[in-house]
């Protein structure tokens, strides 16, 4: 029977072989892109309206996550259902006070065509009847190595209870806020988080999908963040001129660029000053009678 | 920026709390605003003027340390917080002497009628600056820190 030992090892060399490769290093991407969805390698891309973009205080915003290549993955393939909103919650959150902000809307990620470009953004934009969009691009890669005793899965017990994968979860966030009438570009801010962590190799895609969540959140905390000061240096560079393609006007109609932002003057207007003379002349006819 | 308008950095930098009443965005700016400061210094009670003086000291850096809550406010020049403040002091003072009663609620009247126009336009009557807005809280601030020094006030028909 020389041929059943020579099966057995041939079989047990394939699982070992198995063993081993489950237990490589391993990389994922997932990845969506603005440029994708806003220019799509087919169309050329839009010239902005030359007058530039004139905002008009408060502000109605959309913020809505960009999908993904048709043939790649999709934002709302990574997340829970129902996580979407949430994350988007986030920013929603830490803008309600503004006064700058009339309303923001979570515009579902579904509502997004792939390589829809400026003309899937405007039909958004009239649909939820909002000024400005803030879209948001994700991109998350996933690392798995192996530790040194990562071997001890050979033993299958090994498998399940010592950790020998350390996991490494990196994401970055980056949204690109657009003036949707003219199709400008007003500003962008990155958000982004880290989350390492050891698991056990049956633990693995547990782990990794609980990092890929928590970091999503936690990239989308830095994301609102970074935002507000980035609004912060937008409303600065219009006041001092050097964004000549944008201007702001505040709910009395003051242009942002003329006033300087925040050069605030105590004043009387000159029919105010002729009243106050007015009083003035029948207060010292009234003392004298 | 300019070193004696009233600024965040009047917290390392004192004066600024009353220079920033003093400085103007301009001349037209300065002369309005001097308009409305002569009304009340011309009208206060003879007996009540070493007090105005007082409050002039006194109020500046008051009325600087209220409108410095605002975050949004990067720098604020003009002397139409303090006139306000001094037709509001004024204006009661003499609204509590049966001799200047009606003098005194013209004045109110009229400061009444700015701070009701200011809340219902948002901004300064019929004023469209250029390169800064006028600031409808300094003028708040102002009247109500005048009132505020104004009051207790006992109305003296009696002593006329």
């Amino acid at each position: 029977m020389p041929r059943l030992p020579r099966l057995t090892s041939f079989g047990l060399a394939l699982a070992l072989l198995m063993g081993l490769g489950c237990n490589t290093p391993q990389t994922t991407t997932r990845r969506s892109s603005l440029m994708d969805y806003l220019y799509p390698k087919q169309q050329s891309a839009p010239v902005p309206n030359p007058a530039g973009a004139r905002l008009k205080l408060p502000l109605k915003l959309g913020i809505a996550f960009v999908p993904g290549g048709s043939s790649s993955w999709r934002v709302q393939n990574l997340m829970a259902p129902g996580q979407e909103k949430p994350l988007l919650d986030v920013v929603k959150q830490s803008f309600r006070d503004k006064p700058w902000v009339a309303d923001i809307k979570l515009v579902p990620s579904s509502y997004l065509r792939s390589g829809g470009g400026f003309e899937n953004m405007d039909q958004l934009a009239r649909m939820y009847g909002v000024d400005i969009m803030a879209l948001v691009s994700v991109d998350q890669i996933q690392y798995t190595d192996p530790r040194w005793y990562s071997f001890t899965y050979l033993s299958v017990v090994g498998a399940y209870v010592l950790p020998g994968d350390a996991n490494d979860t990196r994401t970055l966030i980056d949204a690109a806020v657009y003036d949707v009438a003219s199709h400008t570009f007003l500003l962008r801010a990155p958000g982004q988080s880290q989350m390492k962590g050891s698991s056990t190799w049956a633990h693995r895609e547990v782990q990794l999908r609980e990092h890929s969540a928590k970091g999503l959140q936690l990239a989308m905390t830095d994301l609102a963040r970074n935002l507000d000061t980035e609004v912060a240096s937008f409303k600065a560079e219009i006041a001092s001129g050097d964004r000549k393609d944008v201007d702001v006007v505040d709910r009395q109609g003051v242009s942002l660029r003329q006033s300087g932002g925040k050069n605030f003057g105590g004043s009387f207007g000159w029919i105010e000053a002729l009243g106050a003379l007015l009083i003035l002349g029948a207060a010292l006819r009234l003392r004298r009678a | 920026m300019d070193p004696l308008a009233l600024t965040a950095e009047a917290l390392r930098e004192p004066w600024r709390l009353w220079t920033g009443h003093l400085v103007h965005f301009g001349w037209g700016h300065a002369v309005a605003n001097l308009f409305a400061l002569l009304v009340p210094a011309l009208l206060v009670p003879r007996q009540d003027r070493m007090r105005l003086l007082a409050l002039l000291l006194l109020m500046p850096p008051l009325l600087s340390l209220l409108l410095l809550m605002d975050p949004d406010l990067g720098q604020y020049r003009g002397a139409s917080g303090l006139a306000c403040a001094l037709w509001a002091w004024v204006g009661l003072r003499l609204g509590v002497r049966r001799e200047s009663t009606s003098i005194g609620l013209m004045m109110l009247g009229g400061l009444l009628l700015k701070l009701g126009a200011e809340a219902a336009l948002g901004g300064c009557f019929l004023v469209r600056p250029q390169g800064w807005q006028t600031l409808p809280a300094a003028h708040l601030w102002g009247s109500m820190l005048g009132l505020a020094f104004a009051f207790p006030v006992w109305p003296r028909f009696s002593h006329a």
